[in-house]
């Protein structure tokens, strides 16, 4: 029993790492129907500023856990900045022509350019990020966990909560719901529904860098780790629905439990397997997701 | 014999003065940067500190050496594309390097069809040694100075289940040729012995959760874990058993040496065993001197990949001495040279007495290499006895 529990608790905190990446993807396509195929690089390079801003302020003789939170401003500020710039060179210019490939090499092009310019900045090795809480495990009825783990499902609700906070509570969330629902109309009632698409990939990489400095300290911090994490989530976003902000939160746990519980109960060389079977399952059974509502293109 | 040397360098200085001769050109290759870059470096390190104290000495046969230096990024296209740059317009006259086994097998037949000798000194996959192995090709170019994974799985069985009395080992491997290629090493050396592990468990590089490995392994009442990986993942599984609370020892093929694993395990990774043929102590006169010189020549305490710089070290004096006497730089008469090599070369790993013959090309073989221990974030000798008086030598084996 106990190893079952244990397994649950490790697949629900690598689930929750897919689950807040697929959450970026969500972002996007709600407001503009489009991805930024590069997430899991603007996650490594959130990463990696966050690890080189972190490695600054312990420098001027701050503690971990104070520097850990000092370093979350800028974090945040350059993954908005990050998505900015993938939104005006990449996507702005595919959504006014109505092109309807031209986002998807735009951003996967970007990724790759984010992902040389990461080799060249902070080299190709995998690199230790300091932990901000004890990195002794905890043990509950004999099941073990460690702090940053807690913290990163803790973390990974509290950012979607927020998220959705926003979109509920305020004038300028009520535009992004607005333009989810119906970009012309709500283009017509005046709201900018360009900079709200801006503003969504702002967001959208915001979340990621986030992601990246939350996991960093369990995973290590390195040019590739955005490569796998990017491809698992979108493999999340796909089952649990790419409409639905609840949906990939669900879609991940499914995903990461899954993977464990396969690793041990059947074989860890084929701990990938059911995950991808469960995708193709949900694309042909239910194409918008578990979750994601049926949308019927008028012709 | 000292004599004899000066008078050979007096000559060497003397017939360069005269002619200037040209440089002898040598390729090195090997990653950089990147995942294995520790071992690439140190090797390179290893390599150009061997290659100025020879330039200094007056050089091979009164011609200084210089090295053309490719970074294959551990992609095995781009070992193939670097390779046929050495041999057709840099016309190299021997080549060094190859850290990964994938590079190697994939680049080194172009130096075979142009009969150019490589010195492999630090993959490790058993095949590369023998990918051109006479009867089915005329002759081999292909030469090695690191310890193969036959003798280092080996060595990994003897530890754990004759010194250590394990009874009940779990391999974890990763999914890459590297690993799978070495859990199969792995597996028949525990054969030999009458083991069966428990279980054999496999994981990708970039995974960051061993749970479910570890689980299996502990439930199946493991007693010690036996690897075949790179650093990070090996990392992950020290972290991952401390996370789980449950400690067995870790013995694993060398690469529970490299940096990426010392310092991401951290204190988790202490204890970690692994064959070396050098560890970073002055054991004889010959380390004492490497480990200072390459100490000062490239201002480090910790060498990142000692074993890497040994190695690499070793293989350009092995090569001078092959030069030498063939007399000249044609591809077979050094390969011949090598094979038949009349001087005795001190290196840092050994002593080699005719390292080479026609029928073998492993300059290592499984009494060389010594187990070394993670402590306090360097490698230690696991058993400092090893290392003692007239055993701090050790020499190939005549077969």
């Amino acid at each position: 029993m106990s190893i079952f529990m244990q397994l649950i608790v490790s697949g629900i905190s690598v689930g929750m790492i897919y689950g807040v990446i697929a959450f970026g993807y969500q972002l996007t396509f709600a407001t503009s129907k489009t991805l930024n195929f590069g997430q899991g690089e603007a996650l490594m390079i959130g990463a990696l500023v966050g690890l080189t801003t972190i490695n600054v302020l312990i420098g001027q003789s701050l503690g971990t856990f104070t520097a850990y939170f000092l370093m979350l401003p800028v974090v945040l500020a350059f993954g908005a900045l990050q998505g900015t710039v993938v939104e005006w060179l990449g996507v702005r210019q595919a959504i006014k022509t109505k092109s309807e490939a031209g986002w998807i090499m735009a951003t996967i092009a970007l990724g790759i350019i984010f992902k040389n310019v990461a080799e060249n900045v902070w080299g190709r090795d995998a690199l230790k990020f300091p932990s901000p809480l004890p990195e002794a495990s905890l043990s509950f009825w004999g099941i073990r966990i460690q702090p940053m783990e807690i913290a990163i499902v803790i973390g990974a609700l509290g950012m979607m909560l927020a998220v959705e906070f926003f979109n509920r509570r305020t004038i300028q969330g009520k535009a992004v719901v607005a333009t989810a629902s119906d970009r012309d109309a709500a283009g017509l009632m005046g709201i900018n529904t360009s900079r709200v698409i801006t503003f969504s990939y702002a967001l959208s990489s915001m979340t990621a860098a986030f992601a990246g400095v939350l996991v960093a300290p369990v995973t290590l911090t390195g040019a590739t780790m955005g490569a796998v994490l990017g491809l698992k989530a979108f493999a999340v976003a796909i089952i649990g629905g790419l409409s639905s902000g609840l949906g990939v939160v669900v879609g991940g746990l499914i995903l990461g439990i899954t993977e464990t519980m396969t690793g041990y109960y059947v074989s860890t060389g084929y701990k990938d397997v059911p995950g991808l079977v469960l995708l193709l399952l949900v694309l042909s059974l239910r194409p918008s997701g578990l979750f994601g509502k049926t949308t019927i293109k008028k012709v | 014999m000292k004599i004899k040397l000066l008078a050979t360098v007096a000559a060497v200085v003397m017939s360069g003065a005269a002619f200037a001769a040209d440089p002898i050109k040598l390729g090195l290759t090997g990653p950089f940067t990147g995942g294995s870059s520790s071992m690439g470096v140190s090797m390179r390190d290893g390599v150009k500190l061997a290659v100025d104290e020879i330039n200094k000495a007056g050089g091979v046969l009164g011609r200084q050496i210089v090295l053309v230096e490719r970074d294959d990024e551990a992609k095995n296209e781009l070992g193939v594309q670097i390779s046929q740059e050495l041999v057709n317009k840099e016309n190299v006259v021997a080549s060094l390097g190859f850290i990964n086994t994938g590079v190697a097998l994939a680049s080194q037949r172009f130096f075979q069809e142009a009969e150019i000798p490589v010195m492999n000194n630090v993959a490790t996959g058993s095949v590369i040694s023998k990918q051109f192995s006479p009867p089915d090709h005329k002759a081999n170019y292909i030469f090695r100075t690191s310890a193969n994974d036959i003798i280092q799985s080996g060595m990994i069985a003897e530890e754990a289940v004759k010194r250590q009395g394990f009874k009940k080992p779990a391999i974890l491997a990763d999914s890459t040729n590297y690993g799978q290629l070495g859990r199969t090493d792995l597996t028949a050396a525990l054969a030999k012995l009458n083991v069966t592990p428990v279980v054999a468990e496999k994981f990708n590089i970039g995974d960051t959760d061993m749970t479910a490995q570890l689980l299996r392994a502990k439930e199946a009442g493991a007693d010690v874990i036996l690897t075949y990986a790179i650093g990070p993942e090996l990392a992950q599984i020290a972290n991952g058993m401390a996370k789980l609370g449950w400690k067995v020892p870790m013995i694993g093929s060398w690469t529970l040496s490299m940096a990426s694993f010392i310092d991401t395990a951290g204190p988790n990774g202490d204890g970690a065993m692994m064959p070396q043929t050098f560890i970073q102590v002055p054991s004889t006169p010959k380390r004492k001197a490497f480990i200072e010189a390459y100490q000062k020549a490239y201002n480090v305490d910790r060498i990142p990949s000692p074993v890497s710089a040994a190695q690499g070290y070793d293989s350009v004096y092995l090569l001078a001495a092959a030069i030498k006497q063939a007399g000249g730089t044609d591809g077979r008469k050094i390969r011949e040279a090598l094979e038949n090599l009349n001087e005795k070369v001190e290196g840092v790993v050994t002593v080699y007495d005719k390292p080479f013959s026609a029928t073998d090309h492993e300059a290592i073989t499984d009494n060389i290499p010594v187990f070394g221990l993670v402590k306090g974030g360097r490698v230690v000798p696991a058993h400092p006895e090893d290392l003692e008086g007239d055993k701090a030598l050790r020499v190939k084996k005549k077969s």
